[in-house]
C-alpha cells in the first residue's frame, strides 16, 4: 500500500504513527481528507523553506489534517526565530534551535538521542510529546 | 553548448548551486536557459528572479491528440517562440523557465508541466547553454525529467543519508536516455576526508568540492543569491566548477544530443 | 493517533520525525515509525544504524522491480517490511510509491 492509502486504514487507537512524508507537499496533496489527526510542519528560516511551509500549512488545513504544528528548524537566533513565527502568526510554533549534536548525528547516520538525549533541539522535540498527547 | 542538470537529495543544496551556476556561466557564454522543473520556488532564489508563482495563461496550451499528451502547445506557438514570450529573464541575462504555480489547482500544474516538457525536448540544442534543476530524491530524474542534459551532476553532502540518495540516481544510468555523464558535485565539504568519503561511495569523478560556507546560509535566509551578497568560497567554487563543465565538453568534443532530449 | 510530518527537502524533517517517535516511545507510548519516503532513511534518524537501514532500501527497490509481493494488511507489512528501532519503536517503510507526474 501507498502512504496515502496506509494513513487512511491503519490502526491508530493505542498505537502512535510517526509517518516522514516525501519531501515537498506532492503526498500531502494526495492525502485523503482527515487521514491523520496532527501534521508537523517543518520549517527553517528562509524564505524559500518558509514558502513551502505555507503551502503544506494551506493544504494541510484545506484538506482537514488534523491540527497543525509548525516547527520552527535550525534557528540560529531571534531573526531567524522571529522570521518564522511572523510567517506563521496564526498557528503554535514550536521554536528547535541549531544544533551541533544533530548536525554531528546526521554526518554519522545517528539518532541525535543516542549522542546526547540532552541536547536543545532533542528537548525542544521532547517539549512536543506533552502537547501532542493530553 | 553545455547542458547539465543538477540532482540530488533535498536540502543538498541543488538549487543554490544550479542557479550560481547559471549566472557565472552566462558571464562566460550566453545564451543559458536555466530550467527548473520543481513545482516549489528554488532556483529562482539563486538566479535573483523574483519568485513569481503565475502560471503561463492557459491558451499556451491545448488539448493533445488522442494518442498522445494530454496538453500540448497550442498552434502557431513553438519552444522558441515560448521560451522567448514566457521565459523570465534575470540578471547576467539568464533566461529562466519554471514548472509552474503550485499554489493553483492542480490541472493549472499539469498544463505547466506539459508545455515546459514539450518546449525543453523541442528546443534547438545549439541555440542555449542548459543549466537544469531537479526537485529533490529521486522520483523526478528517475522519470526522464532531466533527458535534456548530456551531465547529470550529483549534489552530495558528507552524509550516509545525502549520499545514499546519490548512490540511488546512479540507477539513472540504466535508462536508455540517461545522460552520457553521471558525475558528483560534492556540497558543504568540511576537509579533504568528506571529499574521499564521497567519492568513494559514488564511484563517479567528482568535478566539485564546494565548501561550507556561512555566505550561502545568509544569503538563503534573506532570499537572496550568493552571487548578489558579495565574494565568498562558495562562488569561487562554483567558479571552478564551471571551468570543470567546460573544459569536460572539450575534452569530449562537441556533445549534441542527438534528439534523445 | 496519526502525525504527518511535511516540510521542504533538508528542513530537518527526517531528523525530527526520529526524534519525535523516541521521544513518545520514552514517554511510555507505544510507536510506530513510518518511513513514505522514495529513498527511505528515517530508520537512521531513529538509530538503527546504516546496514538495517540499507536492508530496509533494498526491500524497497526489491518490491519495486516486482522480486518481493506486495504486503496486503498492516499486520504483513510492519512484519515483511519493518524492523525493530531502540525504545521499542518499530519502522516500517510503505512499499509503494504513487506516480502522479504526467508522461
Amino acid at each position: 500500500m501507498s502512504a496515502e492509502q496506509l494513513l487512511s486504514s491503519v490502526p491508530h487507537a493505542d498505537t502512535i504513527i510517526v509517518a516522514d512524508l516525501e519531501a515537498g507537499i506532492g503526498t500531502l496533496t494526495r492525502l485523503p481528507e482527515q487521514a491523520v489527526e496532527h501534521t508537523l510542519v517543518v520549517v527553517e528560516p528562509t524564505p524559500r523553506s518558509i514558502d513551502v511551509g505555507m503551502r503544506a500549512v494551506a493544504v494541510a488545513t484545506e484538506r482537514e489534517q488534523g491540527h497543525v504544528t509548525v516547527l520552527a528548524s535550525k534557528v540560529a537566533d531571534d531573526a531567524d526565530d522571529a522570521r518564522v513565527r511572523t510567517a506563521f502568526a496564526d498557528h503554535d510554533v514550536v521554536t528547535i534551535p541549531t544544533d551541533p549534536i544533530v548536525v554531528n548525528a546526521d554526518r554519522q547516520g545517528l539518532s541525535p538521542m543516542d549522542l546526547d538525549a540532552s541536547a536543545p533541539a532533542v528537548e525542544a522535540i521532547g517539549s512536543l510529546v506533552g502537547q501532542l498527547t493530553q | 553548448m553545455i547542458r547539465i542538470a543538477f540532482a540530488g537529495k533535498g536540502g543538498a543544496g541543488k538549487s543554490s548551486i544550479s542557479g550560481t551556476f547559471a549566472r557565472l556561466l552566462a558571464r562566460r557564454d550566453r545564451p543559458v536557459l536555466a530550467v527548473d522543473s520543481d513545482p516549489l520556488p528554488g532556483m529562482a532564489y539563486s538566479l535573483g528572479i523574483p519568485v513569481d508563482d503565475r502560471p503561463a495563461p492557459d491558451d499556451v496550451v491545448v488539448e493533445g491528440p488522442a494518442a498522445g499528451p494530454r496538453w500540448v502547445l497550442r498552434p502557431g506557438l513553438d519552444a522558441n517562440g515560448f521560451i522567448d514570450q514566457y521565459a523570465a529573464a534575470g540578471p547576467d541575462d539568464v533566461r529562466y523557465l519554471q514548472f509552474g504555480n503550485s499554489w493553483g489547482h492542480w490541472s493549472t500544474l499539469q498544463r505547466g508541466q506539459h508545455a515546459w516538457s514539450q518546449v525543453v525536448k523541442e528546443m534547438d540544442p545549439a541555440a542555449w547553454n542548459v543549466v537544469g534543476d531537479l526537485p529533490g530524491g529521486t522520483r523526478q530524474a528517475m522519470f526522464g525529467w532531466a533527458k535534456y542534459a548530456d551531465v547529470l551532476a550529483l549534489v552530495v553532502e558528507p552524509t550516509p543519508k545525502s549520499i545514499q540518495v546519490g548512490r540511488g540516481l546512479r540507477n539513472i544510468t540504466k535508462a536508455d536516455w540517461s545522460p552520457a555523464h553521471v558525475v558528483v558535485v560534492a556540497n558543504r565539504i568540511t576537509g579533504p576526508y568528506d571529499v574521499r568519503r564521497i567519492h568513494e561511495a559514488l564511484e563517479r569523478p567528482v568535478i566539485g568540492a564546494i565548501p561550507f560556507d556561512e555566505a550561502v546560509t545568509a544569503a538563503d535566509k534573506r532570499g537572496r543569491s550568493p552571487l548578489d551578497e558579495g565574494p565568498s568560497s562558495f562562488v569561487d567554487a562554483v567558479e571552478e566548477l564551471v571551468t570543470a563543465a567546460e573544459f569536460s565538453y572539450d575534452e569530449a568534443g562537441s556533445q549534441q544530443t542527438d534528439g534523445i532530449a | 493517533m496519526r502525525v504527518a510530518v511535511v516540510g521542504k527537502g533538508g528542513s530537518g524533517k527526517t531528523s525530527v520525525s526520529g526524534i519525535f517517535a523516541r521521544a513518545l516511545a520514552r514517554a511510555g507510548h507505544h510507536v510506530v515509525g513510518l518511513d513514505c519516503d522514495t529513498n527511505p532513511n528515517l530508520g537512521l534518524s531513529l538509530g538503527v544504524g546504516d546496514m538495517e537501514t540499507e536492508r530496509l532500501l533494498s526491500l524497497r527497490d526489491q518490491i519495486d522491480e516486482g522480486e518481493q509481493s506486495h504486503a496486503h494488511t498492516w499486520e504483513d507489512i510492519l512484519e515483511a517490511y519493518g524492523t525493530d528501532a531502540p525504545d521499542g519503536v518499530r519502522l516500517t517503510v510503505v512499499n509503494r510509491i504513487d506516480d502522479p507526474e504526467p508522461d
